[in-house]
């Protein structure tokens, strides 16, 4: 093989390219936050709910985690429209990855409040604490500051796996890559850089899940 | 300097150069694709099996349509074992420079951009690009496209030629896939899509409540196999295969065939 890349292509092109990458962000970012608020309910519901809807929590983590991620976005993006539901395609991919990851997040959730001592809580109880500030003080903030680093890997994968939401039209940063790479045929140098920007916007994730949990919780003692 | 001095110099110079020959092989002597493929008496075929009528995967789950139909043929007549390698139409040019494959045969229609990536044989087919909708959708001319969605799939003809056509106000939706494309167009994700113009028969024809019905003639263009830069040798004897099998008759057969349509004559660059 004597190929010659050609990486100036991948200059010319480097706006559309930034501007999927940016789009891979806001909707990973977004995912994330409306993820975890989702795993946030979903694991209080599961706590303090009653069997039906602790059956609904454990029925949607078990489908979810236990079906592909790109059937699920198919599912939303082309088979929800027959029941009246029509999503723009960054709609249907922030849907999707929402729901991917609330259901990965509650079960990680779920592995730091089972993680909790008993006494801790009893302790809240026996205080006279109201439900919902026991839940909140003594239940999730503890749960998330040990299962973080678990969360943490989950957001990341999120992030690389929004690569597939390219498949029902999203123009994010692997759809921008494929366009290019069919019109310009650099396959090679516009996967390469791809890769790199992927690895670029991982750290960068990495690195901000890191300052959001020293300001979170070590720079408050909370314990 | 002695004899001896410049004895022991000009063996060292040859050891030198021996080495040299070794580490750095001519690229006269590397072998080309066509010797390679008769050596090994195998042919690696890149093809896309989700384009009906050109490649489809058949009810026994092989490949099959007139372009598998030729790249069968062509690698009966050149001796050779075919192996398929499927790729998706973003795939097609790809594997073909990632030496995947030794030749892509996949109704990929002749474009100057294309030609600068890889190399055409001679053409074995002709198709029409066209844009479809249901009934209801009201598209005229081009202009009627203003406002709405239409969507196209990457690494096609389609994707060439739509957006140059299409006014400024078009939404042109992309997709990786035909399947996607189609899916989107049935699911009203998008308002009117582009295909072949066989493709959209198959899709009107599985999907008859749609009353799906031909909108635009966007252009129509030949297609051919496609070999990597520099590899004169099997092109030639593609393009030499082409001929004969032009004058045989074979490939009007074939395209007849599959497409239900006579083959128009088939210009040789």
């Amino acid at each position: 093989m004597n190929y010659v890349f050609h990486f100036n292509v991948v200059l010319d092109h480097l706006p559309e390219l930034l501007e999927g990458a940016w789009l891979t962000i806001r909707l990973s970012a977004m995912a994330m936050v409306l993820g975890l608020a989702l795993a946030v309910v979903t694991a209080y519901a599961r706590m303090t709910g009653p069997a039906p809807v602790v059956w609904l929590v454990a029925g949607y983590v078990e489908l979810i985690r236990n079906t592909p991620f790109l059937v699920q976005i198919f599912i939303i993006y082309f088979s929800l429209p027959a029941l009246g539901i029509r999503l723009e395609a960054n709609e249907a991919a922030l849907a999707a990855m929402t729901v991917n990851l609330g259901a990965y997040a509650t079960e990680i959730l779920r592995a730091g409040i089972e993680a909790l001592p008993r006494g801790q809580i009893e302790a809240a109880k026996a205080l006279g604490l109201p439900r919902l500030a026991i839940f909140r003080y003594v239940i999730l903030f503890p749960a998330l500051k040990t299962v973080f680093p678990a969360l943490a890997s989950q957001f990341i994968l999120l992030m690389l796996g929004s690569s597939v939401v390219s498949a029902i039209s999203a123009v994010e940063l692997t759809a921008v890559t494929n366009s290019l790479q069919s019109t310009t045929f650099r396959a090679f140098e516009f996967y390469f850089f791809a890769t790199g920007l992927y690895l670029a916007m991982a750290l960068g994730f990495r690195f901000a899940l890191g300052v959001i949990y020293w300001a979170a919780f070590q720079r408050r003692a909370w314990n | 300097m002695t004899m001896k001095k410049l004895r022991l110099r000009l063996v060292a110079l040859a050891v030198l150069a021996a080495v040299a020959a070794m580490l750095t092989p001519h690229s006269a002597s590397a072998e080309s694709t066509l010797d390679k493929i008769l050596r090994e008496k195998k042919l690696r075929v890149a093809i896309d099996v989700a384009n009906p009528p050109f490649g489809v995967l058949g009810k026994d789950g092989q490949p099959d349509g007139s372009d598998v139909a030729v790249a069968r043929q062509l690698a009966k007549d050149l001796g050779a074992e075919i192996e398929f390698v499927q790729v998706p139409s973003t795939g097609r040019i790809p594997a073909l420079l990632a030496g995947r494959a030794d030749v892509t045969i996949a109704s990929i229609s002749v474009t100057a951009d294309r030609a600068k990536a890889v190399m055409f044989c001679n053409p074995n087919g002709a198709l029409s690009i066209t844009i479809f909708a249901p009934q209801a959708v009201a598209i005229k001319t081009p202009a009627d496209l203003v406002g709405k969605r239409v969507g196209i799939t990457r690494a096609t003809l389609e994707e060439a030629t739509v957006p140059k056509m299409a006014p400024a106000g078009t939404n042109i939706v992309w997709f990786d896939d035909l399947a996607s494309t189609t899916q989107a167009l049935l699911s009203g994700q998008v308002d009117a899509a582009a295909m072949t113009g066989f493709a959209e028969k198959a899709v009107a024809d599985a999907n008859p409540d749609k009353h799906i019905e031909n909108k635009l003639l966007v252009t129509t263009a030949f297609y051919g196999p496609i070999v990597r830069h520099d590899e004169f040798e099997l092109r030639q004897w593609i393009n030499t295969w082409l001929f004969l099998n032009t004058q045989n008759g074979f490939l009007a057969a074939t395209y007849k065939k599959y497409t239900g349509l006579d083959l128009p004559p088939l210009p040789v660059f």
